[in-house]
Formats: structure tokens, sequence, C-alpha cells
């Protein structure tokens, strides 16, 4: 196997004032310091400006009082991407680089795409990290072209680094296929750390993708997250969603089935532990013709651990022939974890070819224990297995070895 | 060391909506080493229950009695143990798990029975390629194709199939007393005969065998030495391979005649 490349950007120390002090024009300054084109320093300004103005969005069910903010001074600079690459192996025409140094050589690319699909203006954390991003992806694939080799980025807490607000933007063209997998994941931290990372997926007509978002950060860190995936005419996608780490999770996340004949199958592994609150919001949302898709997240929440499956199915009133089910399973393995399902469906045209949800919650399954012990296997060594078992279809979708058995650690560990 | 499965006078009750229900009501039955035991009797008059708890169901609360096996009464151990001790269930409805592949399933459990207290586990694991191997013998024995070994434990798999996934994690496990809970039912012919002789590969001077059924026609391949009656939580009665065809014939109506007219 060849070497494989981390390539990080020039390391650049500078600090952003705090959160509470900080001013549009040092942002301004910043940015022109890096040679940003004004289209971008505008859209920083006006998400900063909001950002500036706007009380925190009022979220039941995810509790920000342990995050302050104010103190946070955000670093300038990438060091907290870590690209994965072997380099010979990408074919000739993708881009896989730091999203600040595409924007120099790719702006065209970039311009028309940078926050168009999820809007900075949505609330106030969509506008700060819009107003802050320095971390972050492009990703290119050309007409076509397909990426055999899974494309990796870590996104990491670099040390004495309180905040981090990366971007990843891909996307693929006509036909393109690809596999990228992104992962979040640092030391354990005291003081509170805020992650605020959106994902923009732009998949064109026919293209295929597979997208696996890791959320792995050590304990402390709130993730307030955004991604959305755009499929385009017959455009195929399968995602895997993991959240394991942090203390507060907060993630919106939409698979928008826009063109015709246009196919996702999303998959989905929580494990809540400690004191964590893991929350996700994913949406399936129908546009097109003829789409279909498929939901499955499976949960796991022990100690005091909570977590929140805000699912949703929306098929607007222009879409036909949708199918569509989504499902979600969650496993208590202690009296007190707790878990909320609250899967919605709102369906807005009257041809559908079918549509449901499922979602059950319950302990551990004691006729599965049962038959385990009479085979001899330990009871805990049988909880152990039922919940990899429940993980395992996310798992294996996860085409990194060491990605794959460093989170099947983590959830060892946390069982 | 008696390795005779011995059950005195037990008692069982299960919670129920309307609070505890009795399900066995003194039941005594001696299983002897190495001899095929056979129990017979209508529905619902305990038969499984009475291999659940054998085989340490937490759901059902034992009132009164007492298992004896290996010199050592089983009412005090976990399942798990139960096993390690030799005993085996084949259910009558076998459990799916999902994401669990049948290979990884059966390797813990061949691990968990070669695992010794004071032990690193690595060091008494089954080498892989020993298991493997036995493994591919075990179903090549059973006629069931390789690629099951990498399914999910029960998963989306036919009654058939399921009956005889549990002889093969008989055949891997060889436990000394198997409880084979209708492990007929839902066999076609050539099913039956394949896992008959599963069990008759064991069955004998290693192992004995308490086989519940509702038919004659499982008894052809293995042959009981024992018949025993169960009704309405009870054994009614014990006699020779004939008392099953008798059964066959005439039905149950007249030994809970005999035995009421017994008992009043
Ligand atoms: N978990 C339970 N809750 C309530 N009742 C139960 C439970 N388990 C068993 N029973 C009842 O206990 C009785 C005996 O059931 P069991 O399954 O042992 O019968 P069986 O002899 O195996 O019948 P079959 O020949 O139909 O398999 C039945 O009336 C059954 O409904
Ligand atoms: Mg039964």
């Amino acid at each position: 196997m060849p070497a494989k490349h981390v390539h990080q950007s020039e390391t650049n120390w500078e600090r952003f004032a705090a959160l509470s002090e900080l001013t549009g024009d040092q942002l301004v300054l910043a940015a022109r310091t890096d040679g940003e084109p004004e289209w971008l320093i505008a859209q920083r300004v006006q998400a900063w400006e909001f950002f500036a103005q706007t009380p925190p969005p009022e979220w039941r069910r995810t509790n920000l009082t342990r995050l302050q903010p104010e103190q946070i001074t955000p670093l300038i600079g990438t060091q907290g991407t870590l690209l994965h690459a072997d380099t010979s192996r990408i074919p000739e025409g993708v881009v896989f680089k730091p999203l600040k140094e595409a924007v120099q050589s790719h702006e065209a690319l970039i311009r028309d795409r940078l926050g168009r699909l999820i809007d900075p203006l949505s609330h106030k954390f969509s506008a700060l990290r819009m107003a802050l991003w320095q971390d972050g992806v492009f990703l290119y694939v050309p007409r076509n072209v397909q990426v055999e080799l899974p494309l990796h980025v870590s996104y990491t807490l670099p040390h004495g680094s309180r905040s981090i607000f990366p971007y990843s933007l891909i996307v693929l063209e006509h036909g393109a296929q690809v596999t990228f997998l992104e992962e979040f994941i640092s030391h354990d931290v005291t003081e509170s750390v805020l992650a605020g990372p959106t994902t923009e997926i732009f998949a064109g007509p026919g293209s295929q993708i597979r997208f696996i978002s890791a959320q792995h950060w050590g304990a402390g860190v709130f993730h307030l997250g955004s991604q959305l995936l755009l499929l385009d005419r017959d455009a195929q996608a399968e995602w895997v969603s993991v959240a394991l780490g942090g203390e507060v999770q907060h993630i919106e996340a939409e698979t928008r089935l826009q063109g015709n004949g246009s196919k996702v199958n999303w998959l989905g592994a929580t494990f809540a532990s400690g004191n964590q609150q893991l929350l996700t919001a994913p949406w399936l949302r129908h546009v097109g013709v003829n789409n279909e898709s498929h939901m499955d997240f499976r949960t796991v929440v022990t100690g005091k651990g909570y977590s929140v499956f805000d699912g949703m199915i929306k098929i607007e009133h222009e879409s036909r022939g949708t199918s569509t089910r989504l499902e979600e399973h969650a496993v208590h393995l202690t009296p007190d974890a707790r878990s909320d399902s609250i899967p919605g469906l709102k369906i807005d045209t009257n041809d559908v070819a079918s549509a449901g949800h499922a979602s059950t919650s319950g302990q551990v399954d004691d006729e599965q224990l049962f038959y385990m012990q009479t085979r001899g296997i330990k009871r805990d060594e049988a909880v152990r297995m039922i919940v990899m078992g429940m993980f395992e279809p996310a798992l294996t979708a996860i085409p990194v070895e060491e990605v794959r058995m460093s989170l099947t650690a983590a959830i060892e560990a946390k069982i | 060391m008696s390795s005779d499965l011995v059950i005195k006078n037990l008692y069982a009750t299960i919670a129920d909506k309307e609070g505890p229900k009795e399900i066995l009501k003194g039941v005594d039955l001696t299983v002897r080493h190495g001899m095929i035991h056979a129990i017979m009797g209508p529905n619902g008059s305990g038969k499984s229950t009475l291999a659940h708890i054998i085989a340490g169901h937490p759901n059902y609360e034992v009132t009164a009695g007492e298992i004896w096996y290996k010199d050592q009464n089983i009412l005090e151990l976990e399942a798990d143990e139960r096993s390690k001790l030799g005993l085996f269930l084949a259910f009558q409805y076998p459990v799916a798990v999902s994401g669990v592949t049948v290979a990884n399933f059966l390797r813990t459990a061949v691990n968990a029975h070669r695992a010794v207290e004071g032990k690193d586990p690595k060091e008494t694991a089954i080498p892989v390629a020993e298991f493997r191997k036995m493994l591919r013998e075990g179903m090549k024995y059973l006629e069931m194709d390789e690629s099951f070994s990498r399914r999910y434990l029960n998963e989306g798999f036919s009654g058939g199939e399921k009956k005889r996934l549990e002889i093969l994690q008989m055949l891997i496990l060889k436990p000394t007393m198997a409880i084979m809970d209708e492990t007929d039912s839902g066999l076609d012919i050539d099913a039956l005969r394949i896992v008959a002789n599963g069990v008759n590969l064991l069955a004998g001077k290693e192992m004995g065998v308490l086989v519940i059924t509702h038919y004659q026609r499982l008894l052809n391949y293995i042959k009981p030495h024992v018949v025993s009656v169960m009704m309405d939580g009870r054994i009614i009665r014990e006699g020779g391979p004939e008392l099953a065809l008798e059964l066959e014939e005439k039905g149950y109506d007249w030994l809970r005649e005999e035995v009421i007219g017994h008992a009043s």
C-alpha cells in the first residue's frame, strides 16, 4: 500500500478576538489578509451581523446552558483540517483540498454553491458558522469520473483551541462517483468547546455518493451542525451518520431528493452515554418524481445519556410516485438513560407510491439475551453483541478500516 | 457424578396481567444420561415452559422443587452457566438477533465454553482456522449452504432453516444433555432426516436427549427409550416407545379420563 499523505496547510496561529469583542471590521481584515474574494467577504459580514443581532434559537430538546461561547477566540487558518489522501491514486481533474485554498484556485466552482443549500441566515449558529469558517474541504469530481479511494477528512481541535467551524463543500458532476468521509475527533476538553460544522453536497445527475459523517469528539464538545445533500436526477446516495462523542449535539440534516428518480439509503448510529445529549434531526425531502428513500437509525443510550431522533419525511406538492420508509430503533441499557423519538410524515401530494415509518424503544430484548445465554454467552457479552449488532449496518458501510475500527472500539468502550 | 437430569416436584409460575399464573404443578422427571427420552402432551400443557426453566429462563418463578444435573441444583445457575455445564436447548421458536452473524455468534459461544476462570480469553480461544473447519463440517453434515454463516442470526430464516441452525449449534457445542423442543415442526421429510441424523450423531454415549414432540414421525428417526406424557403441568404417565404409538392412535382423551378417574 502506498504511503498515505496527510497534508495540512501552513500553520497560522493568529486568533480572532474573543466572540464577545469580535467586530465585523476585524473579520473583514482577516479575510482580506487571506486574499478572499469580495463576494465571500460580503457573505461573512452579512452572516456576522445576523449573528450579532439574533438571539439563540429556542431548541426544546437541546440544552445550551453550559455552553459559554463569549470567551471563545476562534483561530484563523486551517490547522484543524487533516486530509488523508494518497494523491497518486486520485484521478485527474478531481479536486480535494482545504476549502480556503480552493476559494483561490477554483473560485468559479465555489461561488455559486457555498451557502446555497444551507441558508446561513436560518439561525444564530448557522450565521456564526458562515461568518467564521476557516477549516474546511472542497471536493470536486468531474463528469463521469469515478474515485475508487475513499476521500477522508478529519476535523480536529488544534491544541489550545476552543472552537472550530469546518465547512465541507462537495460537488459531483454528472455521472461522478465518490466516497467522502468526514470525521470529527479530539481529545476530551474541560472547558466548553463549540464545533459548528457545515456540509453541503451537490450530487449531479446520475452521480453516486457514499457520505459518511462520524462525530467522535472528545468529552465536552458542543457540536451544532448542519448538513444538506442535494440529489439531482437519477443520483444515488448512501449516507451514514455516526454520533458518539461530545457533550451536546444538535445536527440538522437533510437529503433533498430534487431530481426525478433519485435514491437515498440513510443509516444512523447514535450512542449517548454519561451525560451526553445527542440530537439528530434528519429530513428526507422529496421534490422530484419517482424517488426512493430509506432511513434506518439505531440509537443506544446508557448511563444518563439522552438522545433525540427528530426525523421527518416530507413529500412536496410537486412530487409524485415517492417510495419512502423511515425507521428508528432505540435501546436503553440503563434505567436513567432516555431517548425521544419524534418521527414525522408531512405529505403535500396525492400521489405517493408508499410511505411509512416505524420506531421502537425499550430495553435489550429479554428473549434475545436468554437465547444467547443458553449458548454459554454471558449476559454482559450478549448485551455487547446485541448493541454491536444494532450498529453493524452503519459500521460495515464505512469503507476506511482505521475509522471503522476506531469507531467500533469507541462503541465497545461505551457499553 | 450423576449426569442424569433429575427434576423433582417442580412448581413454576409466570407473572401474568392477573397476577402469577401457575404452569408447572409438580413435575417429576428423570432423563438418564445417554438415553433418549420423549415428552408428549397437548398444547399448552407446559412442555416448553419446562424446557425454558431447565435452560434458565429468568421470567418464570420456580415456587417449589429442584432440578439436579451433574451434582448441582442448577436452579441456582445462570443460563450461560447451565450451558457450560453441558445443557442445551433447541428452541421451539429460535430468536433472531440482527447484525450478529451466525459465525460470529457461534465463535463467541465456543469461546465462552472454552474460557477458563483466571485465564486470558485470548489464550483459550479457538484458533480461527480450527473454528472455520468445524463450522464448515457441521454445515456440510446438515446440508446447509455456507452462506448461512455470514447471515444474521435467524434473521429472515425460514422455519426449517432455523431448526437446522439449532442442530448446527448443538453439533458445535457438543452438549451432554440436549432438550429438543419441537425441533420437527416446520421440517420437510428430507430436513427431518438430516436433523435426526445430527441428533443421533451425538445421542447415546455422550449425550442424553429430552425430545419434545407431538408426532410419532420424529420418533421413527430418533428412537426414544422412554416416553413421558405431560398434561396440565405434570407428568402423568411414563412408558416405553409403544406409548407414543398408542397416543398417536388414540389421542389424549382416554389418558385424561384414566388419570382424572384415578384421582377422583
Ligand atoms: N409468558 C407467558 N405469559 C402467560 N402465559 C404463558 C407464558 N408462557 C407460557 N404461558 C402459558 O403456559 C401454558 C403452557 O405453555 P407452554 O408453551 O409451556 O405449552 P406447550 O406444552 O409447550 O404447548 P405447545 O404444544 O403448544 O408448544 C400455556 O397456557 C401458555 O399460554
Ligand atoms: Mg411448546
